[in-house]
Protein backbone atom coordinates (compact mmCIF):
# COMPACT_ATOMS: atom_id res chain seq x y z
CA UNK A 1 0.00 0.00 0.00
CA UNK A 2 0.87 3.51 -0.19
CA UNK A 3 3.05 5.08 2.69
CA UNK A 4 1.73 8.39 2.10
CA UNK A 5 -1.53 7.10 3.54
CA UNK A 6 0.05 5.24 6.37
CA UNK A 7 2.12 8.13 7.10
CA UNK A 8 -1.42 10.30 7.11
CA UNK A 9 -3.69 7.46 9.04
CA UNK A 10 -0.44 8.18 12.13
CA UNK A 11 -0.92 11.34 11.72
CA UNK A 12 -4.99 11.45 11.77
CA UNK A 13 -4.58 9.20 15.17
CA UNK A 14 -2.14 11.43 17.12
CA UNK A 15 -4.61 14.13 16.42
CA UNK A 16 -7.52 11.93 17.63
CA UNK A 17 -5.56 11.90 20.74
CA UNK A 18 -4.62 15.54 20.94
CA UNK A 19 -7.73 16.32 20.62
CA UNK A 20 -8.92 14.16 23.39
CA UNK A 21 -6.22 16.09 25.64
CA UNK A 22 -7.52 19.26 24.65
CA UNK A 23 -10.98 18.43 25.80
CA UNK A 24 -9.83 17.12 28.95
CA UNK A 25 -8.21 20.53 29.40
CA UNK A 26 -10.90 22.46 28.42
CA UNK A 27 -13.22 20.53 30.82
CA UNK A 28 -11.12 20.93 34.15
CA UNK A 29 -10.48 24.57 32.70
CA UNK A 30 -11.94 25.39 35.97
CA UNK A 31 -10.84 22.46 38.41
CA UNK A 32 -8.71 23.75 41.48
CA UNK A 33 -5.46 22.76 40.68
CA UNK A 34 -5.37 21.41 37.30
CA UNK A 35 -2.16 21.48 35.50
CA UNK A 36 -2.14 21.59 31.61
CA UNK A 37 -1.33 18.67 29.31
CA UNK A 38 -0.46 18.82 25.92
CA UNK A 39 1.20 15.49 23.79
CA UNK A 40 4.24 15.30 23.15
CA UNK A 41 4.84 14.38 19.33
CA UNK A 42 7.83 12.79 17.53
CA UNK A 43 9.11 11.60 14.25
CA UNK A 44 9.38 7.75 14.03
CA UNK A 45 11.46 6.94 11.08
CA UNK A 46 10.43 4.25 8.90
CA UNK A 47 13.10 0.74 9.67
CA UNK A 48 14.14 -0.43 6.27
CA UNK A 49 15.35 -3.64 6.73
CA UNK A 50 11.75 -5.02 8.72
CA UNK A 51 9.54 -3.47 6.38
CA UNK A 52 10.88 -3.67 2.81
CA UNK A 53 8.51 -1.64 1.07
CA UNK A 54 8.67 1.03 3.15
CA UNK A 55 11.32 3.45 1.58
CA UNK A 56 13.86 5.05 3.75
CA UNK A 57 12.68 8.92 3.94
CA UNK A 58 9.42 8.05 5.15
CA UNK A 59 9.00 8.91 8.70
CA UNK A 60 5.85 8.65 10.54
CA UNK A 61 4.23 10.66 13.85
CA UNK A 62 4.12 9.25 17.11
CA UNK A 63 3.26 10.21 19.86
CA UNK A 64 5.96 8.99 22.82
CA UNK A 65 4.69 10.81 26.17
CA UNK A 66 2.71 14.12 27.83
CA UNK A 67 4.03 16.71 28.49
CA UNK A 68 2.01 18.79 32.00
CA UNK A 69 2.55 22.10 32.63
CA UNK A 70 3.33 22.50 35.93
CA UNK A 71 3.08 26.48 36.06
CA UNK A 72 1.42 28.45 38.65
CA UNK A 73 -2.44 28.59 38.26
CA UNK A 74 -3.61 32.13 39.08
CA UNK A 75 -4.51 32.81 43.06
CA UNK A 76 -8.25 33.09 44.08
CA UNK A 77 -9.52 34.71 47.43
CA UNK A 78 -12.26 32.19 48.50
CA UNK A 79 -11.98 33.67 52.35
CA UNK A 80 -12.53 30.31 53.30
CA UNK A 81 -9.95 29.75 56.26
CA UNK A 82 -9.19 25.93 55.70
CA UNK A 83 -8.69 27.03 52.02
CA UNK A 84 -4.89 26.34 51.04
CA UNK A 85 -2.56 27.16 47.70
CA UNK A 86 0.71 26.95 47.19
CA UNK A 87 2.54 29.39 45.81
CA UNK A 88 5.62 28.07 44.18
CA UNK A 89 6.01 25.62 41.66
CA UNK A 90 6.08 21.89 41.46
CA UNK A 91 5.48 21.57 45.03
CA UNK A 92 2.12 19.65 46.61
CA UNK A 93 0.71 19.01 49.50
CA UNK A 94 1.21 15.17 50.84
CA UNK A 95 -1.69 12.87 51.76
CA UNK A 96 -2.33 9.68 52.38
CA UNK A 97 -5.33 7.81 51.80
CA UNK A 98 -6.25 4.13 51.51
CA UNK A 99 -4.53 3.35 48.45
CA UNK A 100 -0.93 4.87 50.31
CA UNK A 101 0.69 8.52 49.19
CA UNK A 102 -0.94 10.88 46.92
CA UNK A 103 -0.35 14.39 46.40
CA UNK A 104 -2.50 17.35 45.19
CA UNK A 105 -2.13 21.53 44.60
CA UNK A 106 -5.70 21.48 45.46
CA UNK A 107 -5.73 23.12 48.77
CA UNK A 108 -9.93 23.10 49.43
CA UNK A 109 -9.34 21.08 52.91
CA UNK A 110 -12.14 20.16 55.34
CA UNK A 111 -12.19 18.44 58.76
CA UNK A 112 -13.61 15.12 59.16
CA UNK A 113 -15.78 13.94 62.22
CA UNK A 114 -12.79 13.44 64.61
CA UNK A 115 -11.37 17.29 63.41
CA UNK A 116 -8.82 15.57 60.93
CA UNK A 117 -7.76 17.68 58.13
CA UNK A 118 -9.01 15.72 54.98
CA UNK A 119 -9.34 16.73 51.59
CA UNK A 120 -13.03 16.92 49.89
CA UNK A 121 -12.06 13.55 49.43
CA UNK A 122 -11.12 12.37 52.66
CA UNK A 123 -7.43 11.73 52.26
CA UNK A 124 -5.55 13.14 55.57
CA UNK A 125 -3.61 15.84 54.98
CA UNK A 126 0.02 14.89 55.98
CA UNK A 127 1.71 17.33 58.89
CA UNK A 128 5.33 16.88 59.85
CA UNK A 129 4.32 14.53 62.22
CA UNK A 130 1.57 12.72 60.91
CA UNK A 131 -2.13 13.79 60.01
CA UNK A 132 -3.23 17.04 61.65
CA UNK A 133 -6.00 17.27 64.02
CA UNK A 134 -7.35 20.71 64.49
CA UNK A 135 -10.20 21.40 67.42
CA UNK A 136 -12.41 24.14 66.25
CA UNK A 137 -12.99 25.16 69.94
CA UNK A 138 -9.47 26.91 70.18
CA UNK A 139 -10.48 29.38 67.63
CA UNK A 140 -9.66 30.71 64.55
CA UNK A 141 -7.09 28.70 62.24
CA UNK A 142 -4.57 30.67 61.06
CA UNK A 143 -1.48 29.72 58.56
CA UNK A 144 1.96 30.70 58.06
CA UNK A 145 3.16 31.32 54.90
CA UNK A 146 5.62 28.14 55.79
CA UNK A 147 2.85 26.41 56.45
CA UNK A 148 2.96 25.91 60.51
CA UNK A 149 -1.02 25.70 61.34
CA UNK A 150 -1.62 27.45 64.78
CA UNK A 151 -4.59 28.28 66.71
CA UNK A 152 -5.10 31.18 69.15
CA UNK A 153 -1.45 31.73 68.31
CA UNK A 154 -0.37 28.62 69.69
CA UNK A 155 1.57 26.29 66.72
CA UNK A 156 -0.41 23.25 66.27
CA UNK A 157 0.97 21.83 63.70
CA UNK A 158 2.98 22.48 59.71
CA UNK A 159 1.36 21.44 56.86
CA UNK A 160 3.85 19.29 54.71
CA UNK A 161 4.29 20.57 51.32
CA UNK A 162 7.22 18.13 49.64
CA UNK A 163 8.57 18.04 46.10
CA UNK A 164 10.16 15.51 43.91
CA UNK A 165 13.56 15.55 41.80
CA UNK A 166 11.48 15.23 38.61
CA UNK A 167 7.96 15.68 38.28
CA UNK A 168 8.26 12.89 35.40
CA UNK A 169 7.95 9.96 38.30
CA UNK A 170 4.12 11.61 38.92
CA UNK A 171 1.03 9.80 37.75
CA UNK A 172 -2.44 11.63 37.39
CA UNK A 173 -4.78 9.48 39.58
CA UNK A 174 -8.06 11.55 39.20
CA UNK A 175 -9.72 13.46 41.92
CA UNK A 176 -7.23 16.26 41.84
CA UNK A 177 -4.84 13.41 43.24
CA UNK A 178 -1.13 12.98 42.13
CA UNK A 179 0.61 9.76 42.77
CA UNK A 180 4.37 8.58 42.78
CA UNK A 181 5.02 6.15 40.35
CA UNK A 182 8.88 5.22 41.42
CA UNK A 183 10.80 4.43 43.96
CA UNK A 184 11.93 8.43 44.13
CA UNK A 185 11.04 9.82 47.70
CA UNK A 186 9.73 13.56 47.68
CA UNK A 187 11.88 16.18 50.08
CA UNK A 188 10.34 19.53 51.99
CA UNK A 189 9.57 22.20 50.03
CA UNK A 190 10.88 24.95 51.95
CA UNK A 191 11.26 27.66 48.85
CA UNK A 192 7.44 27.93 48.28
CA UNK A 193 4.73 29.73 50.30
CA UNK A 194 1.18 28.49 51.36
CA UNK A 195 -1.11 30.87 51.35
CA UNK A 196 -4.85 30.71 53.43
CA UNK A 197 -8.07 31.48 52.12
CA UNK A 198 -6.98 31.29 48.99
CA UNK A 199 -7.12 28.23 46.45
CA UNK A 200 -5.14 27.60 43.11
CA UNK A 201 -7.19 27.77 39.67
CA UNK A 202 -6.44 25.84 37.03
CA UNK A 203 -3.55 26.85 34.57
CA UNK A 204 -5.11 26.16 31.24
CA UNK A 205 -5.30 29.26 29.08
CA UNK A 206 -8.23 29.04 27.53
CA UNK A 207 -7.52 30.96 24.47
CA UNK A 208 -4.72 28.59 23.57
CA UNK A 209 -6.94 25.81 23.95
CA UNK A 210 -9.62 26.90 21.73
CA UNK A 211 -6.70 27.85 18.92
CA UNK A 212 -5.36 24.11 19.36
CA UNK A 213 -8.88 23.22 18.88
CA UNK A 214 -9.11 24.72 15.84
CA UNK A 215 -5.79 23.23 14.81
CA UNK A 216 -6.12 20.31 15.11
CA UNK A 217 -9.77 20.23 13.61
CA UNK A 218 -8.31 22.07 10.33
CA UNK A 219 -5.46 19.74 10.03
CA UNK A 220 -7.04 16.53 10.34
CA UNK A 221 -9.24 17.41 7.37
CA UNK A 222 -6.23 18.33 5.40
CA UNK A 223 -4.82 15.05 6.34
CA UNK A 224 -8.09 13.20 5.23
CA UNK A 225 -8.20 15.35 2.11
CA UNK A 226 -4.04 13.78 1.59
CA UNK A 227 -5.53 10.65 2.12
CA UNK A 228 -8.36 10.82 -0.20
CA UNK A 229 -6.23 12.18 -2.78
CA UNK A 230 -3.62 9.85 -2.10
CA UNK A 231 -6.66 7.02 -2.58
CA UNK A 232 -7.43 8.69 -5.83
CA UNK A 233 -3.96 8.81 -7.38
CA UNK A 234 -3.69 5.01 -6.96
CA UNK A 235 -7.59 4.46 -8.43
CA UNK A 236 -6.70 6.46 -11.54
CA UNK A 237 -3.47 4.63 -11.87
CA UNK A 238 -5.14 1.34 -11.66
CA UNK A 239 -7.80 2.24 -14.62
CA UNK A 240 -4.53 3.97 -17.06
CA UNK A 241 -3.00 0.54 -16.63
CA UNK A 242 -5.83 -1.35 -16.90
CA UNK A 243 -6.74 0.70 -19.97
CA UNK A 244 -3.12 -0.16 -21.58
CA UNK A 245 -3.50 -3.02 -21.63
CA UNK B 1 -14.49 9.52 20.19
CA UNK B 2 -13.56 9.93 24.05
CA UNK B 3 -13.59 13.96 23.24
CA UNK B 4 -17.02 14.16 22.65
CA UNK B 5 -17.68 12.53 26.19
CA UNK B 6 -15.28 14.48 28.47
CA UNK B 7 -16.59 18.06 26.65
CA UNK B 8 -20.33 16.28 27.83
CA UNK B 9 -18.68 16.18 31.46
CA UNK B 10 -17.57 19.74 30.96
CA UNK B 11 -20.94 20.99 30.31
CA UNK B 12 -22.29 19.14 33.17
CA UNK B 13 -19.76 20.00 35.28
CA UNK B 14 -20.24 23.79 34.53
CA UNK B 15 -24.26 23.44 34.71
CA UNK B 16 -24.19 22.19 38.25
CA UNK B 17 -22.06 25.28 39.03
CA UNK B 18 -24.26 27.46 37.77
CA UNK B 19 -27.18 25.83 39.72
CA UNK B 20 -25.22 26.73 42.72
CA UNK B 21 -24.33 30.05 41.78
CA UNK B 22 -27.88 30.95 41.27
CA UNK B 23 -28.90 29.45 44.97
CA UNK B 24 -26.41 31.36 46.29
CA UNK B 25 -27.88 34.22 44.67
CA UNK B 26 -31.68 33.82 45.07
CA UNK B 27 -30.47 33.76 48.77
CA UNK B 28 -28.70 36.76 48.83
CA UNK B 29 -31.04 38.36 51.17
CA UNK B 30 -31.47 35.38 53.55
CA UNK B 31 -31.30 35.32 57.24
CA UNK B 32 -28.24 33.34 58.30
CA UNK B 33 -27.77 31.57 54.93
CA UNK B 34 -24.18 30.47 53.84
CA UNK B 35 -22.89 30.61 50.62
CA UNK B 36 -21.85 27.56 48.68
CA UNK B 37 -19.10 26.61 46.12
CA UNK B 38 -18.70 23.84 43.43
CA UNK B 39 -15.40 22.10 43.78
CA UNK B 40 -14.55 20.66 40.37
CA UNK B 41 -12.03 17.43 40.42
CA UNK B 42 -10.95 15.44 37.33
CA UNK B 43 -11.88 12.37 36.25
CA UNK B 44 -10.08 8.81 35.93
CA UNK B 45 -7.00 8.53 33.67
CA UNK B 46 -6.65 6.21 31.20
CA UNK B 47 -3.17 4.92 30.89
CA UNK B 48 -2.49 4.38 26.96
CA UNK B 49 1.18 3.99 27.67
CA UNK B 50 2.27 3.39 31.06
CA UNK B 51 5.32 5.74 32.30
CA UNK B 52 8.14 3.56 33.32
CA UNK B 53 6.94 0.91 31.13
CA UNK B 54 10.43 -0.48 29.24
CA UNK B 55 10.64 1.14 25.22
CA UNK B 56 13.74 -1.31 24.55
CA UNK B 57 15.21 -4.63 25.23
CA UNK B 58 18.62 -2.06 26.37
CA UNK B 59 15.99 -1.40 29.17
CA UNK B 60 15.17 2.13 28.49
CA UNK B 61 12.02 3.60 30.03
CA UNK B 62 8.91 5.44 28.94
CA UNK B 63 10.26 9.03 30.58
CA UNK B 64 6.66 10.19 30.92
CA UNK B 65 3.91 8.24 29.41
CA UNK B 66 0.59 9.00 28.29
CA UNK B 67 -2.39 9.61 30.27
CA UNK B 68 -5.62 11.02 28.81
CA UNK B 69 -8.34 12.02 31.23
CA UNK B 70 -12.17 11.01 30.95
CA UNK B 71 -12.94 15.10 32.16
CA UNK B 72 -14.03 16.64 35.18
CA UNK B 73 -16.88 16.04 38.28
CA UNK B 74 -17.97 17.69 40.81
CA UNK B 75 -15.97 17.01 43.78
CA UNK B 76 -17.93 18.42 46.39
CA UNK B 77 -20.68 21.21 46.77
CA UNK B 78 -19.52 22.85 50.29
CA UNK B 79 -20.86 25.42 52.63
CA UNK B 80 -18.28 28.75 53.21
CA UNK B 81 -19.10 29.15 56.81
CA UNK B 82 -17.05 32.31 57.34
CA UNK B 83 -18.89 35.28 59.24
CA UNK B 84 -21.98 37.17 57.70
CA UNK B 85 -22.31 41.00 58.26
CA UNK B 86 -24.66 41.56 61.47
CA UNK B 87 -27.57 43.48 60.42
CA UNK B 88 -29.61 45.72 63.12
CA UNK B 89 -33.04 44.93 62.92
CA UNK B 90 -34.27 46.93 66.38
CA UNK B 91 -36.79 43.47 67.06
CA UNK B 92 -35.49 42.20 70.47
CA UNK B 93 -36.01 38.78 69.72
CA UNK B 94 -33.43 38.82 66.78
CA UNK B 95 -30.11 37.52 67.55
CA UNK B 96 -27.13 36.94 65.52
CA UNK B 97 -24.36 34.71 66.38
CA UNK B 98 -20.24 36.98 65.97
CA UNK B 99 -18.26 33.93 65.40
CA UNK B 100 -18.95 29.94 65.75
CA UNK B 101 -21.98 28.36 66.62
CA UNK B 102 -25.66 27.46 65.78
CA UNK B 103 -28.82 28.29 67.64
CA UNK B 104 -30.63 25.04 68.50
CA UNK B 105 -33.84 24.30 67.32
CA UNK B 106 -36.64 21.25 68.19
CA UNK B 107 -38.27 20.03 65.39
CA UNK B 108 -41.72 18.91 65.79
CA UNK B 109 -40.39 15.38 65.13
CA UNK B 110 -38.19 15.35 68.00
CA UNK B 111 -35.01 16.01 66.60
CA UNK B 112 -32.60 19.17 67.03
CA UNK B 113 -32.09 21.12 64.06
CA UNK B 114 -29.52 24.24 64.00
CA UNK B 115 -29.57 27.53 62.57
CA UNK B 116 -27.73 30.62 61.93
CA UNK B 117 -30.52 32.91 61.30
CA UNK B 118 -31.85 34.24 64.64
CA UNK B 119 -34.78 36.06 64.03
CA UNK B 120 -37.10 34.76 66.49
CA UNK B 121 -40.19 35.58 67.95
CA UNK B 122 -42.35 34.34 71.39
CA UNK B 123 -45.67 32.34 70.59
CA UNK B 124 -48.67 32.16 72.32
CA UNK B 125 -47.19 30.78 75.16
CA UNK B 126 -44.48 33.19 75.20
CA UNK B 127 -42.05 30.85 74.37
CA UNK B 128 -39.34 31.92 72.22
CA UNK B 129 -39.85 30.01 68.60
CA UNK B 130 -38.42 30.49 65.59
CA UNK B 131 -40.34 31.78 62.25
CA UNK B 132 -41.84 28.33 62.04
CA UNK B 133 -42.98 28.28 65.35
CA UNK B 134 -40.36 25.76 66.81
CA UNK B 135 -38.78 26.34 69.82
CA UNK B 136 -35.36 27.49 70.74
CA UNK B 137 -33.42 24.86 72.77
CA UNK B 138 -33.04 25.19 75.72
CA UNK B 139 -36.49 26.42 76.53
CA UNK B 140 -37.46 30.32 76.66
CA UNK B 141 -40.50 31.55 78.28
CA UNK B 142 -41.12 34.89 78.36
CA UNK B 143 -43.56 36.16 80.92
CA UNK B 144 -46.51 38.03 79.81
CA UNK B 145 -45.88 41.20 81.69
CA UNK B 146 -42.47 41.32 80.47
CA UNK B 147 -42.01 45.23 79.57
CA UNK B 148 -38.28 44.56 78.32
CA UNK B 149 -35.93 41.65 77.39
CA UNK B 150 -32.68 41.53 77.21
CA UNK B 151 -29.91 38.75 75.42
CA UNK B 152 -26.45 39.41 77.21
CA UNK B 153 -23.66 38.67 75.31
CA UNK B 154 -23.15 35.45 76.97
CA UNK B 155 -26.51 34.58 75.98
CA UNK B 156 -28.48 35.23 79.36
CA UNK B 157 -32.37 35.98 78.80
CA UNK B 158 -33.44 38.78 81.88
CA UNK B 159 -37.01 40.81 81.38
CA UNK B 160 -37.98 43.69 83.60
CA UNK B 161 -42.04 42.72 84.67
CA UNK B 162 -44.06 45.61 85.42
CA UNK B 163 -43.68 47.33 88.75
CA UNK B 164 -40.05 45.30 89.32
CA UNK B 165 -36.61 47.24 88.98
CA UNK B 166 -34.73 43.85 89.50
CA UNK B 167 -34.05 41.78 85.98
CA UNK B 168 -35.40 38.62 86.62
CA UNK B 169 -33.31 35.35 84.91
CA UNK B 170 -35.17 33.61 82.70
CA UNK B 171 -33.41 31.58 80.59
CA UNK B 172 -29.87 31.33 79.14
CA UNK B 173 -29.55 30.42 75.57
CA UNK B 174 -27.02 27.84 74.79
CA UNK B 175 -24.82 27.43 71.19
CA UNK B 176 -23.57 23.98 69.24
CA UNK B 177 -20.42 24.03 67.84
CA UNK B 178 -19.08 21.10 65.36
CA UNK B 179 -16.05 20.04 64.41
CA UNK B 180 -17.24 20.29 60.64
CA UNK B 181 -20.03 22.79 60.02
CA UNK B 182 -19.57 21.93 56.60
CA UNK B 183 -21.03 18.69 57.04
CA UNK B 184 -24.43 19.35 58.41
CA UNK B 185 -26.96 18.59 56.23
CA UNK B 186 -29.15 21.26 54.96
CA UNK B 187 -32.89 20.70 54.69
CA UNK B 188 -34.19 23.66 53.86
CA UNK B 189 -36.02 26.45 56.21
CA UNK B 190 -32.39 27.99 57.35
CA UNK B 191 -32.02 24.86 59.05
CA UNK B 192 -29.68 22.40 59.40
CA UNK B 193 -29.12 18.62 60.73
CA UNK B 194 -25.96 17.13 62.21
CA UNK B 195 -24.49 14.06 60.36
CA UNK B 196 -21.66 11.89 60.57
CA UNK B 197 -19.83 13.88 58.62
CA UNK B 198 -20.09 17.15 60.84
CA UNK B 199 -19.51 15.26 63.93
CA UNK B 200 -21.44 15.63 67.18
CA UNK B 201 -22.80 18.69 68.42
CA UNK B 202 -20.85 20.04 71.22
CA UNK B 203 -23.02 22.15 72.96
CA UNK B 204 -21.93 25.72 75.23
CA UNK B 205 -22.80 29.30 76.62
CA UNK B 206 -22.31 32.04 73.74
CA UNK B 207 -18.93 33.61 74.94
CA UNK B 208 -16.92 30.52 76.24
CA UNK B 209 -13.81 29.50 74.55
CA UNK B 210 -14.58 28.37 70.85
CA UNK B 211 -17.98 29.97 70.41
CA UNK B 212 -19.24 33.17 69.56
CA UNK B 213 -20.77 36.08 71.63
CA UNK B 214 -24.65 37.13 70.74
CA UNK B 215 -25.62 40.41 69.43
CA UNK B 216 -29.44 41.19 70.52
CA UNK B 217 -31.45 43.07 67.99
CA UNK B 218 -29.51 42.07 64.94
CA UNK B 219 -29.72 38.91 62.56
CA UNK B 220 -26.60 37.54 60.37
CA UNK B 221 -26.59 38.55 56.78
CA UNK B 222 -25.88 35.49 53.96
CA UNK B 223 -22.15 35.97 53.37
CA UNK B 224 -23.23 35.85 49.31
CA UNK B 225 -21.09 38.90 47.68
CA UNK B 226 -22.81 39.62 44.69
CA UNK B 227 -19.88 41.09 42.33
CA UNK B 228 -17.88 37.63 43.15
CA UNK B 229 -20.92 35.41 41.86
CA UNK B 230 -21.91 37.22 39.11
CA UNK B 231 -18.01 37.01 37.82
CA UNK B 232 -18.56 33.13 38.86
CA UNK B 233 -21.24 33.34 36.50
CA UNK B 234 -19.85 35.15 33.57
CA UNK B 235 -16.84 32.21 34.21
CA UNK B 236 -19.30 29.53 34.21
CA UNK B 237 -21.13 30.04 31.43
CA UNK B 238 -18.15 31.06 29.34
CA UNK B 239 -16.41 27.63 30.38
CA UNK B 240 -19.46 25.97 28.82
CA UNK B 241 -19.50 27.45 25.32
CA UNK B 242 -15.99 26.89 25.67
CA UNK B 243 -16.92 22.72 25.57
CA UNK B 244 -19.35 22.78 23.73
CA UNK B 245 -17.06 24.58 20.92
CA UNK B 246 -14.93 21.12 21.41
CA UNK B 247 -18.51 18.92 20.70
CA UNK B 248 -18.24 20.97 17.83
CA UNK B 249 -15.37 20.31 16.59
CA UNK B 250 -14.95 16.80 17.63
CA UNK B 251 -18.38 16.30 15.82
CA UNK B 252 -17.36 17.60 12.60
CA UNK B 253 -14.15 15.74 12.85
CA UNK B 254 -16.21 12.82 12.97
CA UNK B 255 -18.11 13.95 9.90
CA UNK B 256 -14.89 14.32 7.86
CA UNK B 257 -14.11 10.79 8.53
CA UNK B 258 -17.39 9.22 8.08
CA UNK B 259 -16.97 10.91 4.46
CA UNK B 260 -14.11 9.79 3.05
CA UNK B 261 -14.54 8.77 -0.51
CA UNK B 262 -13.13 5.29 -0.76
Amino acid sequence: MENAAYAGLSRQMTLRRELDIVANNIANADTTGFKVEQLLLGEEVGERARNAFIRPGVSFVMDNGIGRDFSQGALEQTGRSLDFAIEGEGAFFALKDGNGDAYTRDGAFTLDPEGRLTTQGGAAVQGDGGDIVLDPLLGQVAVAADGTISQNGQPVGRLSVVRFDTLAVLEKGGDGLYRNASNAAPAAANDVQVRQAMLEGSNVNPILEITNLIEIQRAYESVTRMIENTNDLSRRAVERLGRAA
Amino acid sequence: MRALRTAASGMAAQQLNVEVISNNIANMNTVGFKRQRAEFQDLLYQNVERMGAQSSSQGTVVPTGIQIGAGVKAGSVYRVVEQGTPTQTGNRYDMAVDGRGYFQILMPSGETAYTRAGNFSVNGEGQLVTDDGYAVQPNISIPQDAIDVSVSKSGQVQVITQGETEPQIVGQIELASFFNEAGLEAIGDNLLLETAASGPANVGSPGEVGFGELLQGYTEASNVDAVAEISALIIAQRAYEMNSKVITTADQMLSVAGQVKS
